[in-house]
């Protein structure tokens, strides 16, 4: 039985696969029939079209015939023995009409071009594919519009070279002329492309974007040669660089660059921006027409071989690199002239150079940004690191290396020292002060341009982010190189600026802190219990330093920027604890003694807290200990002080045994015994 | 923080079509490109190797050669730590521009700079450089010397450990001396500041 069905079953279906075999024949055969039918329509209706001129009609035959299957249809007509004669003549006939009319419509269009009839080429345009000629419409269509392209770009750049001198326009004159190029090409793609897409089908953009590239090459050529003749950019670019090399010869005003170096870098941006429309066009184009990923790859590429390879590129590479050879002598001679300009003004910190230079930095840096080029920014970038790591902190050091004229002290004084400077013949006081005037101005450019650096620094990372918004991986890496190259500035800078301090401490501090100090030997430190209350309270050695100390500050405090005054007080608290713990280390004292020193370096650490914004309290650790010792009651005592657990205590067990033998209460058997 | 101990600059210079690419992609990437195209402005790679256990990071800058870069390319002289100058041994007139390329870096590089000779596409048929003519030239103007081929990976790993092996010893034979000189004793005269910061600036300089 189920054999039975079985067998049933297969019979049936071997059935229904016939039945389908035969339907899909039935379906094939009309469709030949109906081709056969068509393609005899299509014939007539071709040379019918073509005697009517209506050449629309003709070729929506010849688009019927083009979409037929041709194999099929020459082997029907082998197959149609009988009709074989007929089906034959019909197919050839079509032949040669298509033939005919793709003839007598490329002549048409032709025709249309010459006599600027531009409904009758946009007619025949439109026509073209109809009859299979995707490629050749496309390329005819093309070129005329780079015909047109190119009318209109000789217009502009004739009317740019009559331009009078004294136009508002005429030094962007040439970078006016290629912005209406690159509009004008922008303009014809906008327009044009929906026209192409619908009647040419999408992808093809590339093809087309690829000829008008060629009409652009060749005027921004004829622009750039123009450029470079009028605004005589070889001779400047060999000027430049003969003085770079040998700086006695030829030199320009680095001012008359500032508006040559505008325009270059606005031309440089505009075919930035027209390739940039380019690119994300024929993307667009590309994307919608394309299937697979290599594909897309391969159209990627070359439309970026394309632009890479066209004159526009290299004419703007030529620019760039005429730009940063002027944009580099502009940077150093600018910066060489306020170098040289220097000038301080009363109740400034700084003299005029910081200002002036950093101005002149971000001027450059701006400037190269608004070219679009990453390599420009990089290339000025590099630049500007060279001019302030060289010559801009060489002459910071060089000033510093002068050093802080010592002599006489400080500029309070400086009537009194008038005489004494005349007696001795040496130098005049008026330059001594001028000489510690602009010591203390550069230690404060050298500060002022660490915070510049800095927040240059951060601005040109902003603006880079907003000026290229989509940057690569690689280029980015570029920049930030680029831009940590700047930021090390600021280290060498630092350099300077503790070389500054020290030739401050060596001349300033030290010889006048000493003596101060040296006072605390003539102070007897053994009190007896009566004059224990008068000295806590009047501190008489503690006082007088800090009087003397205030008067030392008074003199720098609105001179300096705050960081070197903190800076300043920072060493002057080294240098005056490091004196002071000598000169306490060579006395001897009594309990009463030691606690009055104990209290009198309280007193002096809080002062010096006071007039910082920094903590001193670390550079006091080992003079508080030692007082510490120096007022404890009973020796016992410091073994609780010094003891494993305290955390804090900077001094080694035989330094307390050595202070602790300077109380000449205490016994040296008990020092000795002492448990550390 | 970034791993590594060291950060050195080296730039890759030399007239177009030398290779300069080349070796630095088989050296970064290990393989050797196929239809390289000429260089724009300059690119920029980063490879950190190893020498003595001590990780260095290598910054190189593949410049272009042909001469209308060259300002990008002079820009990036200055700060390099190793300056490497390639010629193609099949090819005599980039042989011929080495003095050129001397002079270039004579005037924008830091004199400090290493500066290394490299004849490459070794493994071509139609050497026109004898290796002895590279050779003098190095040690005519204070180079070092290597023969590479980028497309048989002869020799460019050595040539990079070797510039990394080198300024890595340099950096560490300079940070002795800059902490003596910090100490610098001073005399507390006045008229001995001009003798005391000439030991300070050798730090700075
Ligand atoms: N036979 C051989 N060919 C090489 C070698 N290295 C590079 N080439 C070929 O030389 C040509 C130029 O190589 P690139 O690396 O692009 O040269 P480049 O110095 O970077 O050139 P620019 O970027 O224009 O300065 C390419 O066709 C490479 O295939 C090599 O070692 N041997
Ligand atoms: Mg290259």
């Amino acid at each position: 039985m189920i054999r039975h069905t079985n067998e049933l079953a297969e019979n049936v279906s071997a059935k229904v696969r016939q039945l389908d075999l035969a339907r899909s024949r039935v379906y094939e055969c009309q469709r030949r029939v109906n081709d056969i039918l068509d393609l005899q329509l299509c014939s007539e209706g071709v040379a019918m079209a073509l005697c009517n001129e209506d050449y629309e009609q003709g070729a929506a035959h010849v688009h019927r015939y083009l979409s037929m299957d041709q194999q099929l249809l020459e082997r029907t007509a082998e197959d149609i023995l009988m009709d074989h004669t007929n089906v034959s003549s019909s197919l050839i006939t079509l032949q040669q009409a298509a033939l005919q009319l793709r003839t007598v419509v490329t002549h048409k269009f032709d025709e249309a071009v010459k006599s600027e009839d531009l409904a009758s080429v946009e007619r025949f345009f439109k026509i073209f594919p109809l009859l299979g000629m995707h490629i050749e419409g496309l390329k005819k269509f093309c070129s005329y519009l780079c015909t047109k392209l190119q009318e209109t770009a000789q217009k502009n750049l004739k009317a740019a070279l009559e331009i009078k001198s004294n136009d508002k326009r005429a030094s962007v004159i040439f970078s006016d002329t290629m912005t209406l190029l690159f509009e004008g090409i922008a303009r014809i793609v906008e327009i044009h492309q929906p026209i192409i897409e619908t009647y040419y089908g999408p992808g093809r953009l590339l093809m087309t974007i690829s000829i008008l590239q060629k009409e652009c090459d060749r005027q921004v050529k004829k622009i750039i040669a123009e450029f470079m003749k009028h605004r005589c950019i070889s001779k400047k670019v060999q000027i430049v660089n003969d003085y770079i090399r040998k700086p006695s010869s030829e030199r320009a005003d680095p001012k008359e660059f500032d508006l040559l170096l505008g325009e270059i870098t606005i031309m440089h941006s505009r075919a930035e921006l027209y390739i940039r429309f380019l690119k994300r066009r024929v993307k667009n184009d590309i994307e919608i027409s394309v299937t697979n990923d290599a594909q897309y790859k391969d159209l990627i590429n070359e439309f970026k071989s394309m632009i890479n390879n066209s004159d526009l590129a290299h004419g703007m590479q030529e620019l760039l690199g005429a730009y940063l050879a002027l944009e580099r002598y502009f940077l150093e001679e600018s910066v060489n002239k306020a170098l040289g300009m220097d000038t301080l003004d009363q109740d400034q910190q700084t003299s005029s150079m910081v200002d002036d230079v950093f101005f002149i930095v971000q001027k450059c840096i701006r400037r190269s940004m608004s070219s679009w080029s990453i390599d420009g920014v990089c290339a000025v970038v590099n630049m500007a690191c060279g001019i302030l790591e060289g010559e801009f902190a060489n002459r910071l050091r060089n000033r510093l290396r002068q050093g802080y004229p010592a002599g006489y002290l400080d500029l309070a004084q400086a009537y009194s020292t008038l005489q004494t400077s005349i007696q001795h013949g040496r130098l005049q006081t008026s330059d001594t002060e001028l000489a510690r005037l602009m010591f203390l101005a550069y230690l404060n450019n050298t500060d002022v341009s660490i915070e510049y650096v800095e927040t240059l620094c951060k601005s040109l990372s902003s603006e880079i982010d907003a000026t290229f918004p989509n940057m690569q991986n690689k280029e980015r890496g570029k920049i930030d190189s680029c831009l940590s190259g700047l930021k090390g500035v600021m280290s060498i800078l630092r350099a300077v600026n503790d070389y500054g301090l020290e030739q401050l401490r060596v001349s300033a501090v030290k010889p006048r802190v000493t003596p101060w100090v040296d006072a605390f030997l003539s102070v007897d430190h053994h009190i007896n219990e009566d004059d224990l209350l008068r000295y806590e309270t009047e501190e008489p050695f503690v006082q007088t330093l800090i009087m003397n100390l205030e008067g030392l500050l008074q003199n720098f405090k609105g001179t300096l920027t705050p960081s070197n005054y903190d800076a300043l007080i920072g060493l002057l608290t080294t240098e005056v604890t490091a004196r002071l713990e000598k000169v306490v280390l060579k006395s001897t004292f009594n309990r009463a003694g030691g606690l009055i020193l104990d209290k009198e370096i309280r007193s002096l650490a809080s002062y010096l807290a006071a007039v910082t914004s920094w903590s001193v309290r670390d550079k006091f650790a080992r003079l508080t200990q030692i007082a510490t010792i120096l007022s404890v009651e009973k020796i016992e005592e410091l073994a609780d002080y010094c003891g494993a657990d305290a955390i804090a205590w900077r001094l080694t067990p035989a330094e307390v045994r050595r202070i602790a033998s300077m109380r000449i209460d205490f016994r040296p058997e008990d020092v000795k015994r002492l448990k550390l | 923080m970034e791993d590594y101990k060291f950060l050195f600059k080296v730039v890759l210079v030399g007239n177009a079509g030398v290779g300069k690419t080349c070796l630095v992609r088989r050296f970064t990437q290990g393989l050797f490109p196929p239809g390289q195209g000429a260089t724009i402005g300059v690119d920029f790679m980063i490879k950190t190797v190893e020498v003595e256990n001590e990780k260095v990071k290598l910054q190189i800058w593949d410049t272009a050669g042909q001469e209308r870069f060259r300002s990008i390319t002079q820009s990036y002289y200055r700060s390099a730590h190793a300056l490497i100058l390639v010629y193609d041994i099949s090819c005599q007139p980039t042989f011929d521009c080495l003095p050129d390329w001397l002079r270039e870096i004579e005037e924008y590089a830091s004199n400090k700079v290493l500066r290394i000779l490299v004849g490459n596409k070794i493994d071509r048929e139609d050497r026109e450089i004898p290796t002895h003519v590279g050779e003098d030239f190095a040690q005519r103007h204070g180079m070092y010397f290597l023969e590479t081929s980028a497309k048989e990976a002869e020799n460019v790993e050595r040539l990079f450990m070797e510039i990394a092996a080198e300024l890595m010893e340099q950096a560490r034979s300079k940070e002795l001396p800059r902490y003596e000189t910090n100490t610098t004793s001073i005399n507390g005269k006045t008229t001995s500041i001009g003798d005391t910061s000439n030991c300070g600036c050798s730090r700075l300089s």
